[in-house]
């Protein structure tokens, strides 16, 4: 949706323009006053601009979902869906670049993660651009040897989550759902890495937009699943679940396999719902076994094989000195 | 269900008794947590392990719990004679902290484990057994020494067996976890190694942690019991035993003259940790125990 379509004068038009604003979705997170201050002029200007943006947003939406199944989606609504995907950073240029800007929604992801070494603080690479104010979820799923760094990751994601909107980030909280071990020692570097990004964020702030969950066995897993709907309705700006190792409680003396494989599939499902309604991204964090297949043994993901809608796989190899991710 | 605060999780430490390892670990084993100890035979494994369970008596004030310990023993004899040697110097530097008739080895309890199904059975006891200690002198670290002699014997290779292994990892692990999270103990467990035979590729290359491969007495191992046990611990803490020969300048009345001598050298490596980064340390093993040493 373009600038020149809204109705509003020619001159505002103009000013909007030369001022850089090309596109609704820049317009989407500015405040009136900011705005006035831009283009030079009064802010009851401003605000009607803004107003009559958003109002055009809103019937761009309606006129959109006007189809002919209720609920779906012409495929070129989804091609800009796509395209205008909000995301997280991982603070890794690389690692950014592999997953196509950051982790963002919509999706499951598994990813085979590399490089610790790579793990740049300073510049935050950013692709902010939403149309219609939408964003995608993305479900990443994250396997990994032991001690290569999976939960390093996962406490990146929920502490980039909540860079501020105005130096490109997403501005949200996250939910941490510990199964394997405490967060007690992470403080620390919970609080290391917002400084060396310098953005003006206190590390209490940090660690209380973060809501921990410490989980014991998988009853509790399923439990804390099924109550997270509610618990999200009532905090409405939480954007990214983090799952660390959410198979572990799995993997033990299951007797019913059959039940195992439907326990799983009916927990994604759920998180996938979940990511849906609300537009957040959920990355969960997995472990490899070895495969054993006609007398080799391979790493396979664990529990792989079952439930998982996965739209992005990736294994874990760490041999030699380095250590690489591989998307699947 | 509330989410717990992250700013109020505290985690405290056990000290090791020797201010250059607990510099290394960040002070000491961490509570709540389990942390895996790998080494070969006589590497110092079990010298550890008796260490901390006498320096988790001291008060918090000194690195300690002020607690009592369990130790799970798989592998006979219980080494009596060297806890009491230990006990005993162990008195001597920290007198002042106990009353005179106290016996700090009156503190730790010691049960010996056969298999690894009598591990779980001894599991589900301990539960009680902890909670009533919070009476006397809280038990707040537990010890298995070790767990690999447990799963190493009993188990065949067929995929059927190596399944029911895995299970038991998580089974015991998580139990541990689930006990280490609700009273706030200390999990220490010791591994033995494997010789890696064949070409570093596939499986054997597979690299867990900081180490590339693990060197001891001069051959390449990795700790057993495999991924899925790796899978089970929070850190792990890799003990490495070589001879050096070293050259020694002995100023004799004629002269100088060169001995070589061969120098045991041992060294402590951080595997994989949440909250340490890659480092190593030397240590030595004597009479009051085992201690790091700065060069």
């Amino acid at each position: 949706m373009e600038i020149w379509r809204l109705p509003i004068s020619a001159s505002q038009r103009g000013k909007l323009i030369s001022a850089g604003y090309t596109s609704l979705s820049s317009l989407s997170s500015i405040s009136s006053s900011d705005l006035a201050r831009e283009l030079k002029v009064s802010e009851s200007e401003a605000m009607n601009i803004l107003k009559v943006a958003s109002h055009s947003r809103g019937s761009e939406t309606s006129n959109a979902s006007c189809s002919i199944v209720e609920g779906a989606q012409s495929a070129w609504d989804m091609l800009h869906d796509e395209e205008s995907l909000m995301h997280i950073t991982t603070s890794s240029a690389d690692l950014d670049n592999i997953l196509g800007g950051g982790i963002h929604c919509k999706e499951v992801t598994e990813i085979g993660w590399s490089s610790l070494s790579l793990i740049v603080n300073s510049v935050l690479k950013y692709k902010l651009t939403t149309a219609f104010g939408s964003e995608s979820i993305i479900f990443m799923l994250i396997g990994g040897v032991p001690g290569i760094g999976k939960t390093q990751l996962g406490i990146q994601v929920a502490v980039n989550v909540q860079i501020p909107n105005d130096f490109g980030g997403l501005g949200g909280k996250a939910i941490y759902i510990a199964c394997i071990e405490d967060m007690s020692e992470y403080n620390r570097f919970l609080r290391k890495d917002f400084q060396e990004c310098k953005i003006k964020m206190l590390p209490q702030d940090i660690l209380e937009n973060i809501f921990y969950f410490r989980i014991c066995s998988y009853t509790e897993q399923i439990a804390l699943i099924n109550y997270l709907d509610k618990f999200l309705s009532e905090h409405k700006d939480v954007k990214v679940i983090v799952v660390d190792s959410v198979t572990f409680h799995f993997r033990q003396d299951f007797d019913d396999m059959a039940l195992r494989t439907r326990v799983l599939s009916g927990m994604a499902l759920k998180l996938m719902n979940l990511a849906k309604r609300f537009s957040l991204a959920v990355v969960l964090l997995n472990q490899v076994t070895t495969k054993h297949t006609e007398a080799s043994f391979q790493l396979a993901l664990a529990l792989a094989s079952a439930a998982y809608s996965v739209t992005a796989r990736g294994i874990r190899n760490s041999s030699s000195s380095c250590k690489r991710i591989k998307m699947m | 269900m509330t989410p717990q605060s992250l700013l109020q999780l505290t985690s405290q430490k056990c000290t090791t008794g020797c201010p250059i390892l607990d510099r290394l670990l960040n002070g000491g084993i961490p509570c709540n947590s389990i942390t895996e100890i790998v080494a070969e035979s006589g590497s110092g494994k079990t010298q550890i392990c008796l260490q901390l369970s006498l320096h988790a008596q001291l008060p918090v004030s000194h690195g300690g719990l002020a607690a009592s310990s369990l130790y799970l023993h798989t592998e006979f004899p219980f080494p009596f004679r060297r806890l009491h040697q230990l006990c005993l110097s162990f008195r001597s530097s920290n007198a002042h902290h106990f009353p005179v008739n106290d016996n700090p080895c009156d503190r730790i309890f010691v049960q010996s484990v056969h298999t690894a199904d009598h591990l779980l059975e001894i599991m589900s006891k301990t539960d009680p057994f902890i909670e009533n200690s919070k009476n006397q002198v809280p038990v707040r670290l537990i010890v298995i020494d070790s767990i690999a002699a447990l799963f190493r014997s009993d188990f065949d290779n067929t995929p059927v067996e190596l399944k029911r292994r895995s299970s038991l990892f998580f089974k015991i692990s998580s139990k541990l976890k689930a006990l280490a999270k609700r009273f706030n103990l200390a999990v220490l467990v010791t591994n033995q190694v494997v010789d890696l035979v064949g070409p570093n590729e596939g499986i054997n290359g597979l690299r867990i942690g900081n180490l590339v491969c693990l060197h001891t007495s001069g051959r390449r191992v990795c700790p057993a019991l495999g991924l899925a046990w790796a899978n089970c611990v929070n850190s792990r803490l890799f003990l490495s035993r070589n001879e050096e020969v070293i050259r020694e300048e002995n100023e004799k009345s004629n002269g100088q003259s060169c001995d070589f001598v061969k120098k045991k050298m041992r060294k402590l490596y951080v595997v994989f940790a949440p909250h340490l980064p890659e480092s190593s340390c030397e240590f030595e093993i004597t009479r009051e125990g085992l201690f790091g040493v700065e060069r």
